[in-house]
């Protein structure tokens, strides 16, 4: 079914509830103590708060840090088959999140002030039940985070869900880990330097250094941490990476993406990132058209077809973040594109489900959100006004 | 490979662990502190050599002009991100009512289209506010990625300022690039 359909937030709700006739909730109980008997009426039908089931791997988590007003942010949670409003969080200033492994929490890492907009500032890792979207507790980052137009690599789990990881610019660089199981904050990793968190494994992660080397950390349970740094694998003046690269702890692979559509292979493993070759996403056809990556979240890997997903866009240097015209599917095995999916809203983010029929979404500019079909890549249809300023899409399993 | 000045690399291979229970926020919150009452702004190093991205600049000057700064075509925007000061009570480098310069900032080359020369831009922001909401623009000339965090745009520059929440953009004049 092709097409834009427009969706207002209380008008999905509505329709939800009347065409599916009973969700999963918890019904209030009524407090009819006190009141005379005259005053307690029969109600039709109980009001009841919904619950969640277990994630789909089809859920989509939208990320919204409200530019207009970015102290007060938010999370959408939608279903990609269904294209419905599940639920939301609200967040604070330019927040990050993850998602639990074991799909059982959202974790999300986030700024306030005592005073909405000014006061005593305080930074913690707000823990909420994923079925629920209630917040259950916090944890305080005492030296606070790092305060940018969200990013994906600013906070990760560890795979096994275990910690997470937090990265700091203060403007000195640093890690802030947190125990997830304990509900704890174990401490600080400072880092010569070297920003965002690619996990290697379990107690390890990459971060990019302004050089175009690759830091390697490995930490463990004391929250002590050892630091090696490696050659420079890209020329960080000439040409490049996105931070948003692509990282696939359960098939031990990541991917990185220079301005100029350059891709670097990595194998994880022995608590580091090894840069195992490279190729470009561009034929001189390509490059005569002046294609190139843009975007934001501009990079989506499938692991199972070994596929990535690229925003791409006809201009020239420098247009890094220029939203993308269409997707180009390339398989990562022959190293070239299998497919180009043009986009009626260009894009700025783009994510792809992670299971064996997967769904590929697409974010726009204009804060709508495209679901295709994962293999054949037909338009399933556009969810508009899904927010202000979304910028980041997650999806289970990744 | 040029290595940048202010965030060189060590090699380290001892193990570091920092288990800090009090914040180390609060020498950058006091500097910015005594900073507000008006004087001059120290910036943080910049490392001007090779630095002049004349090329990179030449793409945005083609359209820039030097009188309205409530555009976001005006010369100095050429790698902003933001809502524009001069929009929000402000300027290029003033600062809107109840609003504080930030100290620090990341640095962009803009050519000004009246003389052909390129010059040093200092973005910082103004801080102390919610987002303005007005003359929204982006432009990325020479903008590079947030683990090269003296020419990104996307970080909120804020560092030093009494408030870390971003109110709107500023494109201050340091001088000739």
């Amino acid at each position: 079914m092709a097409g834009t359909i427009r969706y207002g937030f209380g008008a999905l709700l509505m329709a939800g509830l009347l065409a599916a006739g009973s969700i999963p909730s918890r019904a209030q109980e009524r407090d009819t103590k006190g009141l005379p008997e005259e005053a307690v009426l029969d109600v039709a039908e109980e009001h009841t708060t919904a619950v969640l089931p277990e994630a789909s791997p089809h859920w989509l988590y939208v990320l919204d840090p409200v530019f207009p007003h970015l102290v007060a942010s938010k999370v959408y949670v939608i279903d990609g088959d269904s294209m419905k409003y599940l639920g939301m969080l609200n967040t604070g200033y330019v927040p990050n999140m993850a998602l639990a492994p074991d799909r059982s929490e959202i974790y999300v890492a986030e700024t306030y002030y005592s005073r909405g907009t000014r006061g005593e500032r305080v930074d913690v890792v707000t823990f909420y039940d994923a079925k629920t979207l209630e917040p259950t507790g916090e944890v305080e980052l005492p030296d606070g985070r790092f305060l940018v137009v969200p990013k994906k690599p600013n906070a990760v789990t560890t795979p096994d869900g275990r910690y997470l990881l937090s990265f700091n610019m203060e403007p000195a660089t640093s890690v802030d880990i947190v125990d997830l199981e304990a509900k704890r904050y174990l401490g600080a990793v400072e880092v010569p330097g070297c920003s965002l968190i690619f996990p290697t494994g379990d107690r390890s992660f990459s971060m990019l250094c302004p050089d175009g080397s690759l830091l390697d950390v490995r930490f463990d349970e004391s929250g002590a941490a050892e630091i090696r740094d490696n050659e420079p694998f890209f020329d960080s003046e000439a040409d490049p990476v996105f931070e948003h690269a692509v990282v696939s702890t359960g098939s031990g692979r990541a991917f990185f993406l220079s301005y100029e559509g350059v891709v670097y292979e990595a194998a994880l493993g022995e608590g580091a990132m090894r840069i195992e070759g490279q190729w470009s996403l561009l034929t001189e056809e390509d490059r005569a058209e002046k294609w190139r990556p843009g975007g934001w979240q501009l990079m989506a890997y499938h692991p199972s077809t070994n596929r990535l997903f690229v925003l791409m866009h006809e201009g020239d240097r420098w247009t890094h973040k220029e939203a993308g015209e269409e997707v180009w599917v390339f398989d990562v095995k022959a190293k070239k594109r299998v497919a180009r999916v043009p986009l009626e809203h260009p894009a700025i983010s783009v994510s792809i489900t992670q299971d064996e029929q997967p769904l590929l979404f697409t974010l726009s500019e204009a804060a709508s959100v495209s679901v295709f079909d994962g293999t054949d890549f037909s338009l399933r249809g556009t969810i508009e006004g899904v927010g202000d300023s979304p910028f980041l899409m997650y999806v289970q399993g990744e | 490979m040029q290595r940048s000045s202010v965030f060189d690399r060590l090699t380290e291979r001892a193990s570091r662990m920092v288990a800090q229970r009090t914040s180390r926020r609060s020498l950058l919150a006091r500097i910015g502190t005594v900073i507000v009452g008006g004087a001059v702004l120290p910036i943080l190093p910049v490392d001007r050599t090779g630095r002049t991205r004349k090329a990179h600049a030449e793409e945005f000057v083609k359209t820039a002009q030097t009188t309205d700064p409530t555009q976001c075509n005006y010369w100095r925007y050429c790698a902003i991100d933001g809502y524009m000061c001069s929009c929000c009570g402000g300027g290029p480098s003033t600062c809107p009512p109840g609003t504080y310069p930030s100290p620090s900032s990341w640095v962009g080359t803009c050519i000004n289209p009246d003389d052909g020369q390129a010059y040093l831009i200092a973005y910082r922001d103004c801080c102390g506010k919610d987002s303005c909401g007005q003359c929204a623009c982006l432009a990325t000339e020479g903008e590079m990625p947030v683990y090269r965090p003296q020419l990104n745009n996307d970080i909120v520059w804020c560092f030093g300022a009494p408030s870390m929440v971003y109110h709107c953009s500023s494109a201050a004049l340091i001088g000739k690039a």
